[in-house]
């Protein structure tokens, strides 16, 4: 790998102190305070954002029901029924497939089964 | 004293005018190769769709091994990012690789969670979606016995399921760079973020619903700043010239900047039950 030494090299510069930074960076990331900040700077966010977000959106769910429309939260509460439904028919596929086995195996047992037996036992019993 | 500027030499400045020329070429080559990353055909492996739930797609890869393995491999893989960093491009796939030896491969794609997803829980993902997918997987293969690979946050998923389902016809349970043992703060970035002193999981997703790509995105580069931000950009720069390389480079830029969201719900229990329980789920020991 050839590393470019031009003058027009966009990095040229940064790249002697690249290893620097990063071990400096490195060990800011790393320390109490920058959690600290971090976390403080996600929580202003949090409590500006939240409501502010809360608000915009009963306003937008109040305009579409006006100029009657599907809002978010109906589409949202559709999309979550449809997953359940999604799971049932996963759920009887599954069963399907059990009861495919079963039949398979009673198929199985019956072509073992001599003539004489399968005619005994296909036939209807007495009353 | 008087100053004499320095004679002109013609020559000197032809030199210069075409070393910047050629630099200059070569910056715009840099700049299109960042750009196009974004556009570069990844996931090529044929496969074909088995099963879906909600978001998630099961996929068969297409075998091209002459012998299988009777045993099925199924591939988990994180909730964060897309999977196709299992079958980046031709010649630097994973799946290609595991189809040339044999394995019948199977990959579980969780998709990208929409706002009605945002109740999805870790349990949802390992002990609903698993187990259904690892069904049907079996049956459409007609396999007795499967592996089970998670990556990154699909290995803690990988490892609530294996656990819950002692009966399971699992075979192995392979597990790569798993989020699971945080037993010791100091050496993990996230145990030291998410700290429930300075870091609200409740406010955050409660306020949320889904944790933005832009978060994950800016933690997960976070962990190692400069050599993200800007080690990246000057190494490229350094290979320019390698075709290869810049292919295999721009795959990845385009993998990494191309994230998903994540469940609220899943993010909590990652943050609260796995990562400040220390809670690492008891394997199956046989």
């Amino acid at each position: 790998m050839s590393e470019p030494k031009s003058i027009f090299d966009p990095f040229a510069t940064w790249r002697p102190f690249q290893e620097t930074w990063a071990k400096t960076m490195g060990e800011t990331v790393a320390s109490e305070e920058f959690a600290k900040a971090m976390g403080q700077y996600i929580d202003n966010y949090m409590e500006t954002a939240g409501p502010m977000r809360q608000q915009m959106e009963k306003a937008v769910e109040r305009y579409f029901q006006q100029i009657n429309l599907p809002t978010r939260s109906e589409v949202t509460g559709l999309a979550e029924r449809l997953t359940n439904i999604e799971m049932r028919v996963d759920d009887l596929d599954s069963k399907l497939d059990e009861a495919l086995d079963h039949l398979k195996a009673i198929r199985e047992a019956l072509a073992g089964l001599s003539p004489a037996r399968k005619k005994r036992s296909t036939s209807k019993p007495a009353e | 004293m008087t100053n004499t500027p320095p004679a002109f030499d013609p020559e000197e400045a032809a030199r210069t005018f075409q070393e910047a020329l050629k630099e200059a070429s070569r910056n715009m080559r840099g700049a299109q190769v960042v750009a196009k990353s974004y556009d570069i055909a990844v996931g090529l492996t044929p496969k074909d769709l088995i099963w879906s739930l909600n978001k998630a797609r099961l996929y068969r890869y297409r075998p091209t091994a002459d012998h299988l393995h009777r045993a099925t491999l199924l591939l988990i893989y994180a909730l964060i990012n897309k999977p196709y960093i299992f079958d980046l491009r031709p010649g630097r796939s994973f799946v290609e690789y595991l189809l040339s030896r044999g394995f019948d491969v199977y990959l579980l794609d969780w998709g990208a969670p929409g706002p009605e997803d945002r109740r999805l829980s870790f349990d949802d993902y390992a002990a609903e979606y698993v187990p259904r997918a690892v069904r049907k997987m079996l049956r459409v293969s007609g396999a007795t016995e499967f592996n089970l690979l998670g990556y990154c946050i699909g290995s803690a998923i990988a490892s609530v399921y294996a656990a819950l389902h002692p009966e399971a016809p699992l075979r192995n349970l392979v597990l790569l760079t798993s989020p699971l043992d945080f037993s010791k703060p100091e050496d993990s970035l996230f145990s030291k973020w998410f700290d429930h002193r300075y870091f609200d999981v409740d406010k955050i997703v409660d306020t949320l619903g889904l944790i933005p790509v832009e978060f994950i995105e800016t933690w997960s580069k976070m962990l190692k700043p400069i050599e993200n931000y800007v080690g990246t950009y000057t190494g490229l720069w350094g290979k320019l010239d390698d075709d290869v390389a810049v292919e295999g480079w721009q795959a990845m830029h385009r993998w990494i900047h191309d994230g998903v969201p994540m469940a609220g719900e899943a993010f909590r229990h990652l943050t609260v039950a796995i990562l400040f329980s220390i809670v690492c789920p008891s394997l199956p020991t046989e």
